[in-house]
């Protein structure tokens, strides 16, 4: 085990400028999709990026990005795609078998993917975190070096509830939360007309009850289901669209409130 | 919760006073000062916190190396995130994670001590 993995120790990655968190409270609100198109955003806006895919149960980023099982044995890590230097538990795992670990594991496969992975130079690594206030968020928080984190929630009450938690949890454990992005947010149709499937404004609003910025909101569009499914991030596909529109409007704002924001000074330790 | 505007308390140095003591000096300006013994007793881990919880066992039998144990003292603090500290204590245990606010909390100087009565 890395002697990292063990101590709890802060992980020293001095080619990475960025570590963002992309966490939601609950699951299905598109987190991994909006890891995805935000981490290709940032690199069509010509900078350095990588995603770590750290949902160890249910890997999303292998499917998002069009990647098969790899060899471990033969495929050096981490894989590039689309310009994103790319890690994930799926690239390891066969899709149709289950990663049935308890805690320390996942803290070990987390720790093993931030130290033992050869990202280089990066201005931006995008970490794709798993639902919820569990093992992988702790060893986030404990061991990264995190810049910050964005919390991503769908409009309606049943998603904001969750929201809040992970909100909670980043500031409990003292990361800068850059702020909320609210997904599926609205549908315009062929006529024109802006339909709130999942009622409208609810990301809004929690930010300003948090204090934290609003990020913006991404519209929701069939063909994200689409292009995610096809290994294909609708930002890479369709970036005029509204949809990829908003993910290269939600990337700037995240670099305006990653230089706020500023390094988070680390904490002094006591010489034996 | 520390409001957005302010400050967030946060230890600008720890140093050890003599052989029993840490003290942490605050942003705020505060110095705290606590016994090695005291942190150990305040250990936030979910096994020494269900110890406090359970009342005194009167038939405990120490163990032969509990009698011959060495002092209580730590071998390593070490920053856990930005939020706590990790104490590793000479009898190997290492599992509290003391946060910023805890460790706060726990201040024995004069004047936290007098609050705290």
């Amino acid at each position: 085990m890395h002697p990292h993995a063990a101590s709890g120790a802060k992980i020293d990655m001095p080619g990475v400028k960025n570590v963002i968190a992309v966490a939601s409270g609950k699951g299905g609100v598109g987190k991994s999709t909006v890891a995805a198109n935000l981490a290709l955003a940032l690199k069509m806006a010509s900078h350095p990026v990588g995603l770590m895919d750290a949902d160890i149960y249910g890997p999303s980023v292998p499917i998002m990005m069009g990647v098969p099982p790899l060899d471990p044995k033969t495929t050096p890590f981490p894989i590039e795609k689309y310009g994103l230097k790319l890690m994930s538990m799926g690239f390891i795992v066969n899709p149709s078998q289950a990663v049935i670990w308890r805690g320390p594991m996942v803290h070990k496969a987390v720790t093993q993917f931030l130290t033992d992975i050869a990202w280089g130079q990066l201005d931006y690594l995008v970490i794709d975190l798993p639902p919820g206030t569990g093992d992988a968020q702790l060893t986030l928080t404990q061991t990264a070096p995190l810049s910050g984190a964005i919390i991503v929630t769908t409009p309606q009450e049943v998603s904001l509830i969750d929201a809040r938690k992970g909100l909670e949890m980043f500031r409990q454990v003292r990361v800068p939360i850059l702020g909320i992005v609210e997904n599926m947010s609205f549908f315009v149709g062929d006529d024109g007309k802006r339909y709130d499937i999942f009622r409208h404004g609810g990301g809004k609003k929690l930010a300003a009850d948090a204090g934290v910025p609003f990020l913006g909101d991404i519209p929701i569009d069939p063909r994200v289901a689409e292009c995610g499914d096809l290994g294909e991030p609708i930002v890479h596909k369709y970036p005029d669209s509204a949809v990829g529109k908003a993910y290269r409007a939600l990337a700037a704002t995240v670099q305006e409130e990653l230089q706020k924001a500023g390094q988070q000074p680390e904490l002094p330790g006591l010489q034996f | 919760m520390s409001t957005a505007q302010s400050e967030p308390l946060r230890p600008l140095a720890l140093s050890k006073e003599g052989s029993d003591r840490l003290r942490i000096d605050w942003n705020d300006g505060h110095h705290s000062v606590y016994t090695w013994r005291h942190l150990r007793d305040h250990c936030p881990c979910a096994g020494c916190r269900g110890e406090f919880e359970q009342p005194a066992d009167p038939f405990r039998i120490l163990k032969p190396s509990e009698l011959n144990a060495p002092p209580l003292a730590p071998v390593n603090v070490a920053p856990v995130g930005y939020y706590g500290y990790k104490i590793v204590w000479n009898d190997g245990h290492d599992s509290g994670i003391f946060t910023l606010e805890h460790l706060r909390s726990l201040c024995q100087c004069a004047a936290c001590a007098g609050n705290q009565q």
